[in-house]
């Protein structure tokens, strides 16, 4: 087979071979470091430091996991920005929706009534 | 045509067939994976929205709670999710062998993840907690549930994309017998998984109940044994169905089909890096 002409559509499909070749040390580093990330999350969790600072960090920490996976993992890093903001669409709705209801559940005319919340724990 | 040259042709990022430039399986993946956030946040919300009005008197998680266990199936479900992306990137490459490999390592640890959740649940149940018992009960169970619902289809649909690499071309050897022989496959990659899975439980609660012994052994093959020929019978049948017999169907062109799986996969991944905080961490504070 002869040599294809050079075209700067080939010029660019090169480079993006020799980016999935890159790939593979990406991916297997961000792995290397999420499993990092889990280990401190669970050694966090026995250090006695304050709860909000212990929800915080690991809060923190779950969402340097998640924004990791999603970016580089499924490749949103790479992808079209419209793959990225049609995800975040859903995730902040969901987001919302959860803030949502334990603000509403947190007030005080939305604590449980009853005889069995009125039980000594 | 080499490679590389195959390489240079597919650009896997963008597709310019399409209005919006991105191919259309991956848009539709994209979509379904926005409307799942909103079904996992109303679980986790009504989860932690319990959690923090508990009965008084309810039992508290922390008591029968693994955090061995649990940290165990988060490190494998991450080991699980490079495994898919080397299969996606191996795909990219239109290097087959490699994908089917990845593809099976994927599917070999969704099956750990799978049988550490079959292990803790029927744990808890034993320890009083089940979907009826209390509110605790109800939440933990529909929502880390749903989730294993999720990591079941995901190994499922990587059977079937393993066994998918094996379609031969049109016309070639095999190609008219290929959906008997194709669902043939996945049937005997099933039968053997569910069979590997419960020789494996069974050993590990004869262990846990003898310790390393002969005892142990012999507690394990009273009853263990005809499972353990089944997926040792499975095993090998299996084995015996992947070897091609002519040159396959399959390459760089399917890479979008094993990107869509990996979407899915990934993003169970990511529920999990959630629930692994909100749901069992938090409670240890």
């Amino acid at each position: 087979m002869s040599a294809p002409a050079t075209t700067p559509h080939d010029s660019h499909g090169h480079d993006a071979a020799h980016a999935e070749d890159g790939k593979f040390h990406i991916f297997v580093q961000i792995a290397m470091l999420l499993a990092f990330i889990t280990g401190v999350e669970i050694i966090l969790i026995y250090l006695p430091l304050p709860a909000w600072l212990l929800i915080t960090a690991l809060a923190i920490l779950s969402l340097v996991k998640f924004l990791y996976v999603i970016f580089y993992f499924m490749h949103l890093k790479w992808d079209k920005v419209f793959c990225t903001i049609l995800f975040f669409i859903g995730l902040i709705l969901a987001t919302g929706t959860v803030g949502a209801l334990m603000a509403i559940f947190s007030v005080q005319d939305s604590v449980p009534v009853g005889d069995v919340y009125q039980q000594e724990p | 045509m080499s490679n590389h040259a195959a390489t240079a042709a597919i650009d896997h990022h963008h597709d310019h067939t399409t209005t919006t430039g991105i191919p259309n399986k991956k848009l539709f993946m994209w979509a379904f994976l926005a409307s799942d956030c909103m079904f996992f946040g109303a679980l986790i919300a009504t989860h932690l929205i319990y959690r923090l009005h508990p009965v008084p008197g309810s039992q508290e998680p922390q008591t029968f709670f693994s955090i061995e266990l649990t940290s165990f199936s988060t490190f494998i479900l991450l080991m699980s999710s490079l495994l898919m992306a080397l299969a996606v990137n191996a795909c990219q490459k239109g290097n087959v062998p490699a994908v089917r490999r990845m593809l099976l390592g994927t599917i070999f640890f969704g099956c750990i993840f799978l049988a550490c959740q079959v292990y803790e649940f029927t744990h808890f149940v034993h320890l009083g907690l089940t979907l009826s018992s209390s509110m605790l009960g109800s939440t933990f169970y529909v929502l880390t549930g749903t989730h294993g619902c999720h990591v079941a289809i995901g190994v499922l649909w990587l059977v079937m994309m393993y066994v998918r690499t094996y379609k031969p071309h049109d016309g070639a050897k095999g190609s008219k017998r290929w959906p008997f022989s194709s669902l043939l496959h996945v049937l005997m990659i099933v039968t053997a998984i569910v069979f590997t899975t419960w020789t494996v439980l069974d050993a590990t609660h004869a262990i846990l109940e003898h310790g390393f012994t002969g005892e142990a052994f012999g507690a394990y093959l009273g009853h263990g044994l005809i499972p353990l020929i089944a997926a040792a019978v499975t095993l090998v049948g299996c084995r015996l169905m992947a070897r091609s017999a002519s040159k396959e169907n399959f390459g760089e062109a399917n890479a979008i089909d094993v990107e869509s799986m990996g979407l899915y996969w990934h993003f169970v991944d990511v529920v999990w890096i959630v629930i692994f905080t909100v749901v069992y961490l938090l409670e240890y504070l």
